[in-house]
């Protein structure tokens, strides 16, 4: 019963007559086809390869411009980003570069002024690392009873 | 190579379907027009597009089509309003004498253009084209089976819009 109806409608629709291209434009277009022929571009290989290009993009970006849009404004956003960060690093890097001479000496004076006021003997001890050293059992007890 | 006869031969044979199939792709006289022209044109410098070509309407359909789409991208979005404004005042069909059969042909020429472009190409090429699915999809570069959905989704937004008319007009046969 659906599919008769739609087939009416389908018969119906097919019956319509079109409307017929104006008689005037076969001279005038076959004119241009005729002209166009003596008038080839001097490189058709070149422009034919252009124009399959232009097509072959065209066909690819076009069913979601807005979203290729959006992606290349992703893309943009974070190479902004990578580059904003890029600069900062570089900004620390400057910051933690090792301190003059003149400071060194100045911080061992007050290592050494330290080591001093909380009363130790060889105030060269402050300069020590205190790096672990693993002794044999024996040594440590004699450590703790000295 | 075709000579000016193997154009005039082309012309005669198909300019009429590249003409209605143009004319209800673009809803616009002078760009339907200027891409018939485009294409003879284009056919007259390139010979060589038509050699080995066995279905040459699929060929110039495919053409058209590819042409048409470069012309409503080229415009941009302003120009496409401008296009639906007219799409209302285009007919693509011939003037009817019966008065009932002359509204029906209008409301059918408004529905036309209220479909996205992809789905009225195949409907006119199945309905005015008298091609098949086959066809239609090697004509527009796209599945049969999308080229068969498409039509159906087509076909029942024309049926649902003229639906009203169509029964009174049945009723009255």
């Amino acid at each position: 019963m659906m599919n008769d109806e739609t087939e009416n409608f389908e018969q119906k629709l097919r019956r319509q007559s079109l409307r017929q291209i104006p008689g005037e434009w076969r001279a005038e277009i076959l004119a241009a086809a005729e002209g166009a022929k003596g008038c080839r571009h001097s490189s058709p290989v070149a422009r034919h390869w252009l124009s399959t290009l232009n097509h072959q993009l065209s066909t690819f970006f076009w069913p979601h411009p807005k979203a290729w849009a959006g992606l290349a404004a992703v893309w943009i956003f974070i190479f902004a980003l990578n580059f904003s960060m890029r600069d900062k690093t570089a900004l620390v890097a400057e910051k933690v570069l090792p301190p003059s001479p003149e400071v060194v000496a100045e911080l061992r004076q007050q290592k050494l002024l330290f080591a001093e006021l909380i009363g130790s003997r060889d105030a060269g001890d402050a300069d020590r690392s205190k790096s672990y050293v693993p002794r044999p059992r024996s040594e440590r007890v004699e450590v703790l009873t000295a | 190579m075709p000579r000016a006869t193997e154009i005039e031969r082309l012309y005669d044979k198909h300019a009429q379907p590249l003409f209605a199939f143009l004319l209800n792709f673009t809803r616009d006289e002078a760009d339907t027009r200027d891409l018939l022209q485009e294409i003879f044109v284009k056919l007259a410098r390139e010979p060589k597009l038509l050699v080995g070509v066995r279905e040459e309407r699929a060929f110039l359909i495919r053409l058209a089509h590819n042409a048409a789409i470069d012309l409503i991208r080229r415009r941009g979005t302003c120009e496409r309003t401008k296009e639906n404004f007219t799409a209302e005042a285009i007919s693509i069909f011939a003037p009817a004498n019966d008065p009932d059969e002359k509204v029906f042909r209008e409301e059918l020429a408004i529905a036309l253009g209220e479909l996205p472009e992809e789905q009225r190409a195949v409907v006119h090429l199945k309905l005015w084209g008298e091609m098949t699915f086959e066809e239609i999809a090697a004509a527009l570069d796209i599945p049969p089976n999308t080229a068969a959905s498409r039509y159906r989704y087509a076909l029942d937004k024309l049926r649902g819009r003229l639906r009203p008319l169509y029964e009174e007009m049945k009723k009255a046969e």
